[in-house]
């Protein structure tokens, strides 16, 4: 039975590729939808259903773009214009008003930001499978340099105990289904870069649970919610979308640190921004 | 008349565009007020990370030479526009648009580029202007 589940699974697979591949990609609009890793997945496919796995999981590969709050956290998250400094403790706002923009640490090759960061370029995520079944989920952001790759722990491990977590870029992250959602659970960042390019801090005490869902097959709903007693004053919830990209891209490298310029032609040498220690 | 509505559509788009898709860093290197379209030589070609650059020997009206240093956005956004590495080569003569620097005028953000003797700016894509991905 488990076999005929597969086999047809497959065939749906292989009959439904080409019908996809065949759809013509949605013009963009405007003079600028360019980026983002190229033109998106057209209104009749996203509208397609969600595909699944052989096991019946949701398949939520992509690659995908967009999904995030990276360039300007309070306009991206959809909040009012002042809402987000009523979210920043009093020190994190005056050190976010400090903040010059060429210091991002982004524009040093350092990581972006923690999730759910904006990434104009192409990202997907990767169901691994073991012998013990789905182990570990990847996701991978094209711009590695800047992006790196994030690792989540789906074999029921928990998260160590502080005194054993060394905080990093990315934390540490586990994973587990509710259903069709999965849901992402970090502790353990380092609170070393910034959450946008406007310099909203958060420190190692952040916390970020990202629940991911894909109601159809164009689309990527992760409500996310981040809290941190450390820089927040309460936790802030958000509902990204990211959007599938056009079939036939797939994501390319991106070795940020071959040919960075970035300065010279403003005259200044970026600092690496790095570093949310409150002002004295 | 049609094609000088859509040129200056493709303009407009290119006015309008640009302040929506602002992205890390371009305030704080180049200046809008510092807009230029020039003529000049193609000198190289950078496919390079995390930003392609274009460099043009453009010899203005004293004969003197400078060698302008075009940033463009990451190669990955123009191989998906279909641009291959030989559509561009040193020695050809191109007109371009450009945001000089702030401080380094003849480092500029490159805004469109066009073989002399083409009307359609390279790399555009599906659009009718070009705005870096860099902008974006």
């Amino acid at each position: 039975m488990k076999r005929v589940l597969v086999m047809s699974t497959l065939l749906a697979g292989l009959i439904a590729l080409p019908v996809v591949y065949a759809q013509e990609a949605v013009a963009p609009s405007g003079g600028y939808s360019i980026g983002f890793g190229g033109t998106r997945i057209s209104a009749k496919d996203a509208a397609r259903p969600a595909p699944r796995l052989p096991d019946g999981k949701p398949d939520l590969s992509g690659p995908w773009v967009r999904g995030g709050v990276n360039n300007d956290f309070e306009t991206d998250a959809g909040m009012k214009p002042g809402e987000l400094a009523t979210y920043l403790q009093p020190w994190a706002k005056k050190l976010m008003d400090s903040r010059k923009a060429q210091d991002e640490p982004y524009t040093a090759c350092l990581p972006m930001a923690p999730p759910p960061a904006v990434h104009p370029y192409p990202w997907r995520i990767v169901q691994s499978y073991t012998w013990r079944g789905m182990t570990h989920i990847f996701i991978i952001h094209e711009n590695g340099d800047s992006g790196a790759h994030r690792q989540i722990f789906m074999d029921g491990r928990k998260h160590p105990a502080p005194e054993e977590l060394l905080p990093t870029w990315f934390g540490h992250s586990i994973g587990r289904w509710e259903g069709d959602t999965l849901v992402v659970d970090t502790i353990g960042y380092n609170g070393k870069n910034w959450y946008d390019q406007k310099g909203m801090p958060y420190t190692d005490q952040l916390h970020t649970i990202e629940r991911y869902t894909r109601p159809n097959y164009g689309t990527m709903v992760d409500n996310v919610t981040i809290e941190d007693p450390g820089a927040f004053t309460r936790p802030i919830n958000l509902k990204l979308t990211a959007t599938h990209v056009r079939p036939d891209i797939e994501l390319s490298e991106f070795i940020c640190l071959e040919n960075n310029q970035y300065g010279i032609a403003g005259g200044f040498r970026p600092g690496t921004g790095i570093g949310n220690e409150p002002l004295k | 008349m049609r094609r000088n509505l859509g040129l200056l559509a493709a303009v407009l788009c290119m006015f309008l565009a640009a302040p929506l898709v602002a992205h890390h860093g371009f305030e704080t290197e180049y200046d809008r007020n510092k807009a230029v379209k020039l003529t000049g030589v193609v000198t190289m070609v950078a496919w390079t990370f995390p930003h392609m650059r274009v460099y043009v020997d453009v010899t203005d009206a004293k004969g003197v030479v400078t060698n302008w240093n075009l940033e463009m956005g990451t190669p990955n956004d123009y191989t998906r526009q279909g641009w291959k590495k030989g559509d561009l080569l040193p020695g050809e003569k191109v007109n371009f648009e450009a945001f000089g620097g702030i401080v380094v005028e003849s480092r500029g953000q490159l805004r469109s580029i066009t073989k002399v003797g083409e009307t359609k700016p390279l790399f555009s894509g599906e659009a009718p202007g070009f705005v870096p991905p860099s902008l974006q």
